[in-house]
């Protein structure tokens, strides 16, 4: 249903002027009176955002003004206000993350163009930043290399997506398909609430608790590792890939799996060879929630890690710990200042180019899939 | 279709209420700043109308000669009564001492106290014999400088309070008239990469007491028998030449060196590398760890073995043991009565903890504090104030000269 009416809305010029047409509509089918209140409340709105960019004290006015139409509308051209509002919302949300993003970007210029280097004659801003592994931000050289945080958030989010996509995945099955009705209901909740908990807790344990054990058990020199950090970024995102993924599994609909058990295939082969592959887009949706939270996990990070950006020997080596993208911001942030506080945007900017990357690579997944199979999910 | 637009009415209510609970956020919001914008303008006192109505409400309620006295002296209104909130806020080394004074300011606690204040039968507070006086403790040290004393306790003239950051984020709210003092752990001139003269012109710098850093080690090192090592030695940890306790002269114990570092360009960072290393930006590959707080730092000193950690000395314990250092051949122990301490001021490793305020044009005379601030500050510099805010939580009270010195500075803003 909805693929149809894309694919109707997708005529380049025949678009523009059918919404043109509708604007048109609109405007003739509207009275004066809510027509004057739209048209305050939207110059009042973009008046309190200039004197916002303007640090104006002056804002207040045009924000009461704003206020004061929206109630007056409201009372008076309930549907016509609302249609703005939301519009408002919508438009200020766009409107808001572009703005985060030009200003990290912005911020990072400055480190991105100390770190240019030369390749076969021509200069890549930023390019020595990918090169070379050493960080030093007090004694020279001094060098902001995101090599090693890239490297140490790579190797969390491995070890977290190990841990978290099998477990999340047939805790999910077992849920979805196997465990009794009333089972289902107690740990369901139970499964969100664990969501809730604090990542600070988690980390707290791990520093306190963990890292010393694992430091007496591996014979490791000092506390943080890799493969323990992993293994409790796995455990907070476990919640969000069970209870994604048993929703997708939940969602396929009971007449694929009867046919399936009707042509005589065992519970579990209906579940493998029709329950999963039918909600595939879904449970790697899930998957990849999991994978986003291990990559965007700061405090458990910052806590168990050694703070101290520099890669492990051999790169495989998970039994040491020490910094990644985020946990270097965290870290970080207070003390740092010039060149070195527009590295920590460079790393903010790898790891928002990271996130949309995956959350991109998700909604393709799940476009193929639901192209491919037309499953619900 | 019919289904589509039915959805889209159910989302539409479910904005608005999004929408309508957004807008009183904002609201509230623009309210706060509003009222935040009249604070500041207070406390700044730049004359403006709200510093000028709130100061002088307060004063003329209570006014007497002496008020009438500061209103001739001074054209600003409300800087000489001005009451409003004492702010302080900068490096986590210097909090124990300003938060600990801005808590006994705020108590206001009366001469017959004893324990916090004053003297009674059972107990006597530490320097009372300069003091001697009848006023409670925020009243003894504000009516130096010309407050009204409220003669209640927990109503000190003025209320003060201690925010918890870093050195460079105190000195640089000081700097911006966030805040009325920026505590710093290091030179302004290294937080904020200012010259000497700038760092004089703009800001007094009040050393309120000296922090000695002293090299920690867990208890399983000591234990092997590491009681001092040489600077020498300590740099060749830091600096990653030396892995293993038995590498080093005199010490049997195979064991790899766990070395803890502070954040990089910390103020203790800064100042360990300067002092012990020679310069502030000298390399330190040895640093296998690096965090930001020293109690993070005495966490995995006494949770891990081999290791070995430099921080400051109000957070040695039992399991976190300071070691003696021999820095050419002079010895400092950890021992408060040996004849080299790391308590001295000579020892290579102490710093100086600063108190910036910021030279304003309507300060009286256009100096560095207004009264709030000099009379605040006078309390820390009494032997009542060494003692008990300095000394007590393990830092360095500071030589008589200096006191005497910084004491001269303030008493320009005596009226």
């Amino acid at each position: 249903m909805a693929s149809v009416t894309d694919r109707d809305t997708t005529g380049g010029g025949g678009d523009l002027r059918r919404r043109l047409d509708r604007l048109r509509d609109f405007v003739d089918d509207t009275t004066p009176a809510a027509l004057a209140t739209i048209a305050v409340i939207t110059v009042s709105l973009l008046g309190a955002f200039v004197g916002f960019l303007l640090v104006s004290p002056l804002t207040v006015l045009p924000f009461g003004a704003f206020l004061l139409a929206s109630g007056y509308g409201w009372l008076r051209h309930q549907e016509e206000t609302a249609l703005v509002l939301t519009l408002t919302t919508t438009v200020s949300t766009l409107f808001i993350l572009g703005l985060i993003i030009v200003f990290i970007f912005v911020e990072a210029m400055p480190v991105v163009r100390y770190e240019s280097t030369t390749v076969f004659g021509v200069t890549v801003p930023g390019l020595r930043m990918f090169l070379q592994a050493n960080w030093d931000a007090v004694s020279p050289p001094i060098r902001y290399s995101m090599v090693p945080m890239i490297h140490g958030t790579l190797m969390v989010t491995v070890i977290a997506t190990a841990v978290a996509a099998p477990l999340g995945v047939s805790a999910a099955l077992f849920l979805s398909e196997i465990a009794p009705a009333t089972v289902r209901e107690l740990v369901k909740p139970g499964v969100e609430i664990l969501a809730g908990i604090p990542s600070i807790v988690y980390g707290f344990i791990g520093f306190t608790v963990l890292s010393p054990w694992a430091s007496d058990q591996f014979r490791v020199s000092g506390q943080g590792t890799y493969l323990f950090v992993g293994v409790v970024v796995g455990l907070m995102a476990l919640p969000t890939v069970v209870s994604v993924a048993e929703d997708a599994l939940s969602s396929v609909p009971e007449s694929m799996k009867s046919g399936s058990l009707a042509v005589g295939t065992t519970d579990w082969q209906t579940m493998t060879s029709i329950t999963l592959p039918a909600a595939f887009s879904g449970v790697s949706a899930a998957v990849l929630l999991g994978v986003g939270r291990a990559i965007g996990e700061t405090m458990a990070a910052t806590v168990m890690l050694r703070g101290v950006p520099r890669l492990t020997e051999p790169l495989v080596n998970a039994f040491y710990g020490q910094e990644t993208l985020t946990s270097l911001i965290a870290r970080n942030y207070g003390e740092a200042d010039g060149l070195q506080m527009d590295a920590l945007f460079a790393a903010g900017v790898i790891l928002f180019v990271t996130v949309l990357v995956i959350s991109i690579g998700a909604q393709y997944i799940e476009w193929r899939m639901r192209r491919k199979l037309g499953g619900e999910a | 279709m019919t289904h589509d637009s039915e959805r889209l009415s159910d989302r539409v209510s479910r904005r608005k209420f999004l929408m309508t609970s957004g807008a009183v956020g904002a609201a509230g919001l623009a309210g706060c700043g509003g009222s935040s914008d009249g604070g500041s303008d207070g406390s700044s006192g730049d004359g403006s109308s709200d510093g000028g109505s709130s100061g002088g409400s307060s004063g003329d309620g209570s006014s007497d000669g002496s008020q009438a006295q500061q209103g001739d002296t001074e054209t600003a209104s409300g800087s000489g009564s001005n009451t409003s909130l004492l702010t302080a806020e900068g490096s986590s080394t210097v909090y124990p001492i300003s938060n600990k004074g801005s808590s006994y300011w705020n108590s206001n606690a009366p001469p017959s106290d004893g324990e916090y204040w004053g003297s009674n039968s059972e107990s006597t507070v530490p320097g009372w014999d300069e003091i001697q006086t009848d006023m409670l403790l925020a009243d003894y040290f504000a009516s130096q400088f010309g407050f009204e004393p409220t003669e209640q306790r927990s109503a000190p003239p003025f209320s003060t309070t201690v925010g918890l950051s870093h050195s460079g984020t105190g000195c640089q709210a000081v700097v911006d008239g966030l805040v009325d003092i920026g505590n710093s752990s290091g030179p302004i001139t290294a937080e904020l990469d200012w010259s000497e003269d700038k760092a004089t012109s703009t800001v007094i710098d009040n050393v309120v007491g000296r922090d000695g850093q002293p090299v920690v080690v867990s208890q399983d090192v000591w234990d092997a028998g590491v009681e001092q090592l040489t600077g020498e030695q300590v740099r060749a940890i830091f600096q990653g030449d030396v892995e293993n306790w038995n590498e080093l002269d005199g010490v049997d114990y195979d064991q790899e060196i766990y070395a803890i570092g502070r954040a990089e360009g910390s103020g203790t960072d800064t100042s360990f590398r300067l002092n012990m290393l020679g310069s502030a930006d000298a390399p330190m590959g040895g640093v296998d760890t690096r965090q930001g707080q020293n109690q993070q730092v005495a966490q995995l000193v006494s949770q891990n073995e081999g290791a070995i950690a430099y921080m400051a000395l109000a957070f040695t314990s039992d399991s976190v043991i300071p070691i003696g250092i021999d820095f050419e051949g002079t010895l400092y122990e950890p021992d408060k009565d040996a004849e080299n301490t790391i308590f001295d001021s000579a020892y290579p490793l102490n710093r100086d903890l600063h108190m910036y305020t910021l030279i304003e044009e309507d300060n009286p005379d256009g100096g560095g504090y207004d009264r709030r601030e000099a009379a605040f500050l006078n309390m820390f510099l009494t032997s009542f104030g060494q003692q008990v805010f300095v000394e007590a939580n393990n830092y360095i009270p500071l030589p008589t000269s200096d006191l005497e010195e910084m004491k001269g500075k303030l008493d320009a803003v005596k009226p």
